[in-house]
């Protein structure tokens, strides 16, 4: 127990130099470590002398690049930002997939020979077929089943369940498995659909990932402010261009309820009513760009877009079709432009122009490109901490991790005399093993995380009270101080063991079902208590041993 | 150093003092229920739902004020209470509160965030420049979630403590140790509904932690229990716990020492947010150190434990480094 052979020596201190070397990096500025800043696109001259500053900063470093250079990660209750769980509606993602095969189920319906033209709108996600001649049930089954795509890979679940009732009536819905199916196929399309329009540069560090099968976590750290974020997210992102008609009489007969068949009214911002077609001329999958651009009259921001191939030849025929007449860009059911067709417009670049903000015209302009979301997002849980209470968090986690330290190291030494302050040497190797193997795991601290770590320093010196108590025992019996010592140790691991594995069996469970800050203070228990026992049971013990080689004391005074 | 003034050998019997310690401890849990059930716990919005603002308080600006200015929002009953934020300054602060919004059989979840929404748009209208320090809203759907795991959390906890505990030891220890986990489990909650301080996902860490704790404790205590039992055979059995119980007292109160200087670091400098999760704990620290001497022990007396055999399994020798 006593016995330190060199190479245990040796491994004992490169333990201790490892984690103090992943510990290192905390202590240090970012651009002090050669971490080149982050672009954030920012163009305050503030923000831009920073950058430039920290650029310099980074450039001049000497941090050599063999030494790790991560540092904790702090949570968004430290640094400020904003959490929002989101969710996605199964059913309103299996009833707008359905909507989007009524087309060929008409189609298909509707071709010679006729079975039906009476396709009524389907209700939620099921839709009811009658027939008109129970004889041409078959044909009829066989039609819609060979329209009925599979969702994902080919030999997935098939979208549509097709079931005859009784001897006239189709009943087409989308199966509990194929809902499944689609939800989770429409979680992947929102993650990436939304990492396009929050980051549309790929420069921010917003992090989006999914949780269980219809939900969406949305981290941003620096953000302030969840207004935007949740209105980015909250429009459907459905762009389409149709050609349309401004005429009072033509408005005026369908506010009455009587439109052109095939057309209907939409209004602007400014509650200006235009009747559209319904069919759109470009839609969403024909808009290959999008960007924030400049009005050329008065410099004002603007969206600039720009068509694919095929979407810029439809558009640029139909303009050359249509000269004079209007044409409408509606985006959710608005219209946002409806300019006058002067001229065919080939080429396919196109602007639209408004009161907008250069924010505006950004977020409108990655919304456009992002497409749009295949369901309905509903916020469920927002949490957001600004930067002035992450900092005063930090700071007086700080100070209270520093408090709690001086006192328990102050009261041990009381206590135990010198063999205490080995257990306070070895509670500060504790802590730096802490934030070592947090930095070096990328784990995430939170504020419960950094009273993890206080409630650490409090019950790490437990194991070597253990061992003390036990040596006190075993001195008090008569032996002397060495075999006092080992029989302290030898006897206290079980204890030691049993004890901390209980806690750390709490700590795992809180980990596994806690969520974001809670679980932070799982990590740091969890590993708090690996570093303790090594410390107190390893790191003290050495101390101890150097110290009765080399002091050779006749008696223990503790 | 001082622990050498520390008697050499205590002798309390802590046994002879178990009834009414029973007595004691069935009157706290009775309390408990009564005041969990009356009272009721003071659930915070990560289990209620609802919302939770926090600015700077403006200048010149008083509490009625910003109940004026969003007693016209339609939020049904707002709270709002000024405080000190978390921080070495402690900045003056205005908090705001309002319950899950009714929405008429609509989507409340969807109510629930655009009141966020308007009450921080109403906020900085009526304060130009005002300070939002923090915002939350928890919908009826996650609050009803995060309740529910937390729960499960704590009674996954208890479980496989009792497995353990049975491992290693024999059941009566196991059934000891997790009543022991019950009362304090049940008492820190009733302290909770009696001061109507904050229940949220902190105090569930803290409950877990303390059940860690506790357990923690009595295992060191059943661990002396053991080796003393098999030591002196002939031995009353009420006779060897007091033993193992007196021999440990000094280690038990020195880290329960350590460990409520820590706590006690947290409850009073680490700001607002820790201060509900270190009540607890503290309180925990306190009720688990007397429960694994008056409830853990004193149930393994009652219920007496197999002194013939070879314990069931004896720890494999363990070389360290």
């Amino acid at each position: 127990m006593l016995n330190f052979p060199a190479w245990k020596v040796a491994l004992i201190c490169l333990v201790l130099l490892w984690g103090g070397l992943l510990a290192l990096p905390n202590a240090f500025t970012d651009g002090f470590l050669g971490i080149e800043p982050r672009d954030t696109g920012a163009t305050d001259p503030q923000s831009i002398a920073e950058y430039q500053q920290q650029m310099e900063e980074a450039e001049a470093s000497w941090w050599p690049g063999v030494l790790p250079t991560s540092k904790v990660n702090l949570g968004l209750d430290l640094q400020g930002g904003v959490y929002l769980l989101t969710e996605i509606d199964p059913d309103e993602v299996a009833a707008n997939r359905l909507e989007t095969l009524q087309a060929d189920i008409r189609d298909v319906l509707n071709s010679a020979p006729l079975i039906t033209r009476d396709v009524p709108e389907q209700q939620g996600s099921t839709l009811p077929i009658r027939l008109r001649n129970p004889e041409q049930m078959d044909d009829a089954l066989r039609r819609l089943r060979r329209i009925n795509p599979t969702i994902g890979a080919t030999g997935g679940e098939k979208i549509m369940s097709i079931e005859a009732q009784g001897n006239d009536l189709i009943m087409i819905s989308v199966s509990q498995a194929a809902r499944q199916a689609l939800a989770a196929d429409a979680q992947d399309k929102m993650i990436e659909i939304i990492r396009r329009r929050l980051d549309p540069d790929g420069v921010s560090e917003v992090s989006i990932t999914p949780q269980g099968d219809t939900r969406i976590v949305i981290e941003a750290p620096g953000e302030a402010d969840p207004r935007r974020i949740k209105d980015i997210l909250s429009r459907a992102g459905r762009m389409t261009f149709n050609m349309a008609d401004s005429s009072p009489s033509s408005i005026a007969a369908a506010e009455s309820g009587l439109p052109r068949p095939g057309w209907e009214l939409v209004q602007d911002e400014n509650g200006i009513s235009y009747l559209i077609n319904r069919t759109p001329v470009v839609s969403g999958s024909d808009i290959a760009t999008a960007n924030q651009g400049y009005d050329p009259d008065d410099n004002s921001p603007a969206v600039d877009f720009r068509l694919t191939g095929s979407g810029a030849e439809r558009f640029g025929r139909t303009t050359a079709n249509n000269r004079g007449e209007l044409f409408a860009i509606v985006l959710d059911g608005k219209v946002m432009s409806a300019p006058r067709i002067n001229e065919p417009i080939w080429g396919g670049n196109v602007q639209i122009t408004g009161n907008f903000t250069m924010q505006e015209a950004q977020d409108l302009a990655a919304i456009i490109e992002a497409g749009e979301l295949p369901g309905k997002l509903g916020f469920i849980e927002e949490r957001t901490v600004g930067p002035g209470l992450g900092a005063d968090s930090i700071r007086a986690g700080t100070r209270a991790s520093l408090i709690g330290l001086v006192l328990v190291a102050i009261f041990m030494i009381i206590a135990y005399g010198l063999i205490g302050s080995f257990a306070v040497g070895s509670l500060l190797a504790n802590i730096i093993l802490i934030l070592g193997a947090l930095s070096g795991l990328g784990a995430t601290l939170t504020l419960p995380g950094i009273a993890g770590i206080i409630l650490t320093i409090g019950m790490a010196v437990d194991a070597n009270v253990i061992v003390f108590e036990r040596i006190r025992e075993e001195q008090r019996a008569g032996r002397s101080p060495n075999t006092a010592v080992i029989a302290g140790y030898e006897r206290a691991l079980s204890t030691i063991l049993d004890a901390n594995i209980t806690t750390f069996i709490a700590a795992a469970i809180l980990y596994m079902l806690g969520s974001g800050p809670v679980k932070g203070f799982a990590v740091t228990l969890a590993i708090g208590i690996v570093t303790s026992v090594f410390t107190a049971f390893v790191v003290t013990r050495w101390f101890t041993a150097m110290w009765l080689r080399l002091a050779k004391p006749r008696k223990l005074s503790i | 150093m001082l622990l050498q003034y520390w008697p050499q050998k205590t002798d309390v019997r802590f046994m002879t003092l178990r009834l009414p310690a029973l007595l004691f401890s069935v009157i706290l849990i009775a309390a408990s229920f009564g005041l969990i059930f009356t009272k009721g716990l003071n659930f915070g919005i990560d289990f209620a739902g609802g919302s939770v603002i926090e600015i700077e308080k403006p200048a010149n600006v008083n509490e009625e004020d910003v109940r004026g200015i969003l007693g016209g929002l339609g939020l049904g009953e707002v709270q709002v209470n000024a405080a000190r934020g978390t921080g070495v300054e402690g900045i003056e602060v205005i908090v705001i509160r309002f319950a899950t919004q009714d929405a008429d059989g609509g989507d409340q979840e969807a109510a629930q965030q655009t009141a966020n929404n308007s009450v921080r748009a109403a906020l900085e209208d009526a304060f130009p420049g005002v300070n939002i320090r923090s915002s939350a809203a928890v919908g009826p759907k996650v609050s009803g979630e995060l309740l529910r795991s937390g729960l499960i959390a704590l009674g996954v906890a208890l479980a496989l403590m009792m497995l353990y505990i049975s491992v290693r030891f024999q059941w009566q220890y196991a059934l000891g140790a997790v009543a022991a986990l019950f009362h304090d489990v049940i008492i820190t909650m009733g302290m909770f509904a009696l001061t109507q301080f904050e229940f949220n996902l902190s105090t569930i860490a803290a409950l877990l932690t303390i059940v860690g704790y506790s357990m923690n404790d009595t295992v060191i205590v059943f661990d002396r229990v053991r080796e003393e039992a098999r030591k002196y055979k002939k031995l009353e059995l009420g006779k060897v716990i007091d033993l193992a119980i007196n021999q440990t007292l000094s280690r038990t109160l020195l880290t329960s020492g350590t460990t409520l200087l820590a706590l006690f670091s947290i409850y009073i400098f680490g700001g607002t947010v820790l201060s509900g999760m270190s009540f607890a704990l503290i309180f925990g620290v306190i009720i688990g150190t007397y429960s694994s001497i008056f409830v853990a022990s004193a149930l393994v007396l009652q219920l007496g434990i197999d002194r013939g055999d070879k314990p069931k399994r004896e720890v494999v020798g363990f070389q360290g480094v």
